[in-house]
């Protein structure tokens, strides 16, 4: 699996690593089940500190994206968010919040900021696709 | 001496250091903690090396203190040493000794040795144990140090520059190394202390740095909260920061 990373962001590390693994995950390049590398070996490639590595981890299993099994390492899950509906719903409302701001700057009305909503969903779906065939 | 976690692993204090007329370290302080990755970032002759030196016991401080794992470095210089390690931006060996003379050697001052990291790192770097080190270039200088350092398993790994002047293949395997061997242990309890300007290389290694210029502080950032708050990266940070129009947070 390929990571990117992007020091120059202004993002931390490990939030870079969890929206990497979280992106792979909806977009089928990784498949529930899927083993994740292991701390060691993404740390060397990455040459990155292991605690960022395991920063991210816990941090995607707190979310519910990966688990980990004892003695044999990460894995995707299932979707399978922990929380519940209304709390699901809020952490969207909350990302989408920053959306919408960009949308009012860029002059982008309602209509057409649901039309870009929509083709981006197409454009994953498309993508799951065409990992899955 | 007892030593809770949370002590400081590294801690130097209004630290001055002069040669002659010159303040080469003039009233630095930094505090480093267990299990961190500490970068020391300045430009050349900014003092790092002469910091370094004091922690080490190599220079005494004019004034100022330095402790390591709490202790004075000049006066319990053993049981502080013990449990350091340190490579120089300059590796040098007798040159009678073959690389197996020099393990031995260095090994026999340790309590601790791992033979097993010996064998995999020697395998990893492709040193032949009878080569006399007399005949190794100096990338294989500094992995051969970078061996010697790591397989006392110390709670404190110094680096001084090691990096410069070797090719960019490797530079990334020493980094490699110290992510992937140093740190194999108790993580909680391997720090590295990296004094360097080529501060690409560890870019994502480091959890936490201090930015020195003529032997003072000017700026210590935890590296995430430093990227978050400029928005570029440790390097720009670094550029910036000692550009005479420095940046304002």
């Amino acid at each position: 699996m390929l990571f990117q990373l992007n020091y120059k962001s202004g993002k931390a590390v490990y939030l870079q690593l969890v929206d990497q693994v979280k992106a792979a995950a909806a977009s089928g390049a990784l498949h529930a089940g899927s083993p994740l590398p292991g701390i060691r070996p993404l740390a060397e490639e990455l040459r990155v500190n292991r605690n960022t590595v395991a920063k991210a981890y816990s941090a995607l299993e707190s979310q519910g994206v990966i688990e980990t099994i004892a003695g044999k390492g990460c894995f995707v899950r299932a979707n399978h968010s922990p929380f519940k509906k209304e709390v699901r719903r809020k952490l969207l409302a909350d990302t989408l919040d920053g959306a919408v701001i960009q949308a009012h700057h860029l002059q982008i009305d309602k209509a057409d900021f649901l039309r870009v909503a929509e083709e981006r969903f197409d454009a994953l779906e498309h993508k799951r696709h065409a990992a899955n065939s | 001496m007892l030593m809770t976690h949370n002590n400081p692993v590294i801690e130097v204090r209004n630290l001055v250091r002069r040669y002659g007329r010159t303040d080469a370290v003039d009233g630095l302080s930094l505090s480093v903690p267990a299990g961190r990755c500490y970068g020391f970032f300045g430009r050349n002759g900014a003092g790092k090396t002469t910091t370094i030196k004091c922690l080490l016991n190599l220079l005494r401080p004019t004034s100022g203190e330095v402790r390591v794992f709490g202790m004075d470095p000049a006066r319990e210089e053993v049981a502080v040493k013990s449990r350091i390690s340190y490579v120089p931006d300059y590796v040098a060996f007798y040159p009678w000794m073959t690389v197996r003379d020099a393990l031995g050697y260095f090994a026999s001052f340790r309590p601790t040795w791992n033979s097993e990291t010996e064998r995999a790192l020697l395998e990893q770097f492709r040193l032949d144990p009878r080569q006399k080190t007399s005949h190794l270039s100096k990338g294989q200088r500094t992995q051969l140090a970078l061996v010697i350092a790591i397989c006392p398993e110390p709670e404190l790994l110094i680096l001084d520059e090691p990096t410069s002047g070797l090719d960019p293949i490797v530079r990334r395997e020493f980094i490699r190394t110290v992510i992937g061997a140093y740190q194999d242990g108790d993580p909680g309890r391997r720090t590295v202390f990296v004094s360097t300007h080529l501060i690409s290389e560890f870019e994502g290694l480091i959890d936490e740095f201090t930015i020195i210029d003529r032997g003072r502080e000017v700026l210590t950032l935890n590296a995430d909260a430093a990227r978050a708050r400029h928005e570029k990266s440790l390097e720009e940070i670094f550029v910036t920061t000692l550009q005479p129009h420095g940046v304002t947070a």
